[in-house]
């Protein structure tokens, strides 16, 4: 676009509009950063610097101790990889089902077809905050409360309608006649999804599987909701006791907060391509 | 494909776990917030059938009308204000400025952390005696503004409210991926007319994504605005004197008074409040299109 403009001399207007452009531009990262670095650097001085002197100060040694602190005492491990368990195991269960059906949705046409897809779409836009109640019960009933079951569970279940959204969408441009010929050739219902179609859905079923992780890793309604052991708590419930656990300790809840962020951060740089779709082809079809 | 004799049970065996799953998480579910909604309940006693009492009671109790309120408000700033900015954004960053990958990245920053996170952030920068806030304000020699943000009656809600708005990556993504679908031959032809920038973004690019992507973003949004619950949790717990309080926070604190009744009927009223966000959006966008107008026209004409 920019290389077939035709170019000119700079009007005053023009300029105005180009201050205000990299002033909106700056200002909304500055907006997001400033506050990122700020939390950082707090966690690396002493209390007394963090405290007593300048919020911009930086610290004179930094303290690396302090997540040393952060680790051993909230027990940050621990919380880690619960949330690591919790979220592979129900990111795996989530795709292997929500595959399942997107493979008969996308590929079959049946009686009722249209009327699942319609209740799966309708799942994506449920607010799921409000079924807090019967989720509640629901867990419970199935002796599932205070287990690392019940949150897979629940964490596989309400991911289901979007994970079929994603996967389907992938799985409906692979043409028909590949699975025509394996058809003719004797190749059973089986056999085409395992060979032909889960491969070359691949690309969906990654973009859903990490939609699904990072909902699970950042998930704290019903995770707060359906544990109450210290044992079981994902990092999210951790986070809620930092301020208690570190009352005048700030730099060491700091340091527990950044701890908490990061894989957050490097898991989106890793996978920003996966993030970005799935979190955008949702939104624009759905 | 039209499934085969052998394919009908494959079918129904791959399809079942998704279905059970769509029942027991998502339709029983919501027929559950219904039923439950009408009775006095505390999970474990015989539930007696209420009537509408329960909705009488919400509507009393000025907590959760605070809540309502706070709802509408969070739902209307985010819809409206949250999203242009993102659209600003979007129409500024698809035209590729140099570094646009790099703050494209930035912007999104807010939608992988997690809320809960992210609140505990803002805990600390809105901090009375600690905050990043407050130090910003005394070290530019306006310390008299300097003030306990979250724990005053007047600040509260503002300040929950405010921290989030700026967060635009989210919603600018999404249009910024609409954006790019845009025919460029449109743009060269009102180069060509002399159109600067800022005209084709007025009359090209707003025009061209107002009934996809931000709609959908201003729904979303809305609804979004609707659900808050950690962010109020976390920061203020809905106080001081329910003035940050929001729909889930009060259906929470209900569920932990084991008032399963009461709960519920929040949670019908935040499904219908969500319902009519939708369908109001839905007819705001509508108004001043082509399409509708014709077909109103032709239906007076048939009458």
């Amino acid at each position: 676009m920019t290389e077939s403009r035709v170019h000119h001399k700079l009007s005053p207007k023009e300029i105005v509009l180009g201050i205000l452009r990299w002033f909106l531009i700056l200002f909304f990262a500055a907006y997001t950063l400033f506050p990122l670095i700020w939390l950082t650097i707090s966690s690396l001085k002493t209390n007394f610097e963090f405290l007593a002197l300048s919020p911009f100060a930086l610290p004179a040694v930094p303290q690396w101790q302090n997540y040393a602190n952060a680790l051993s005492v909230a027990g940050l491990g621990r919380m880690l990889l619960n949330s690591v368990f919790v979220g592979l195991l129900a990111t795996v269960f989530n795709v292997i089902v929500a595959s399942m059906s997107a493979y008969c949705i996308s590929r079959f046409r049946f009686n009722g077809r249209e009327r699942i897809y319609t209740l799966f779409t309708a799942g994506i836009l449920v607010p799921l905050n409000a079924l807090m109640v019967p989720y509640f019960v629901i867990i419970n009933k199935l002796g599932l409360y205070n287990t690392y079951g019940g949150m897979v569970l629940l964490y596989c279940a309400i991911g289901i309608p979007m994970s079929t959204f994603l996967i389907r969408g992938l799985m409906d441009s692979i043409p028909m006649d590949l699975e025509e010929a394996a058809y003719i050739d004797g190749c059973g219902f089986y056999g085409r999804f395992f060979h032909i179609i889960l491969p070359l859905s691949r690309t969906g079923i990654v973009t859903a599987a990490t939609f699904e992780f990072l909902t699970c890793w950042n998930e704290f309604v019903f995770a707060n909701l359906i544990v109450s052991s210290e044992k079981l708590r994902t990092i999210q419930v951790g986070i809620r006791y930092f301020t208690n656990q570190f009352s005048t300790d700030y730099v060491s809840m700091y340091a527990a907060i950044v701890i908490s962020i990061v894989p957050s951060i490097l898991g989106y740089i890793l996978f920003q391509e996966q993030i970005i779709s799935g979190m955008t082809s949702g939104a624009v079809k759905g | 494909m039209k499934p085969t004799r052998s394919d009908r049970s494959a079918l129904a065996a791959f399809m079942a776990p998704a279905l059970i799953i769509m029942l027991v998480f998502f339709v029983i579910p919501v027929i559950y917030v219904v039923v439950v909604s009408v009775l006095k309940w505390n999970g474990i006693s015989t539930a007696t059938f209420t009537d509408i009492q329960n909705f009488a009671k919400l509507f009393k109790d000025k907590a959760f009308v605070r809540s309502v309120t706070n709802n509408v408000i969070w739902a209307l700033v985010a819809g409206f204000i949250q999203v242009p900015l993102a659209m600003v954004m979007a129409i500024i960053l698809s035209r590729k400025p140099a570094g646009w990958k790099f703050f494209r990245t930035v912007y999104f920053f807010p939608q992988v952390i997690s809320g809960i996170a992210l609140a505990t952030l803002w805990r600390a920068i809105y901090n009375a005696d600690t905050g990043l806030l407050n130090g910003l304000l005394r070290s530019i020699g306006l310390g008299d503004l300097a003030r306990d943000w979250l724990g005053t009656v007047d600040t509260a809600f503002p300040a929950v409210l405010i921290y989030w708005v700026f967060y635009v990556g989210y919603y600018m993504v999404i249009m910024m991926a609409d954006i790019t679908t845009i025919d460029s031959s449109y743009y060269e032809a009102a180069t060509i007319d002399g159109a600067s920038d800022f005209q084709q973004a007025i009359y090209i690019t707003i025009p061209l994504i107002k009934r996809t992507s931000l709609l959908t973003c201003v729904t979303l949004a809305s609804v979004l605005g609707l659900r808050q619950f950690e962010q109020v949790y976390m920061l203020t717990n809905g106080g001081p004197a329910n003035r940050t309080s929001t729909m889930v926070l009060y259906m929470y604190k209900k569920l932990q008074d084991t008032n399963y009744g009461m709960a519920s009927a929040s949670a019908v009223i935040l499904i219908i409040v969500g319902v009519i966000f939708i369908v109001c959006i839905r007819a705001l966008f509508n108004i001043g299109n082509d399409e509708v107008r014709a077909q109103k026209k032709m239906r007076r004409a048939v009458k």
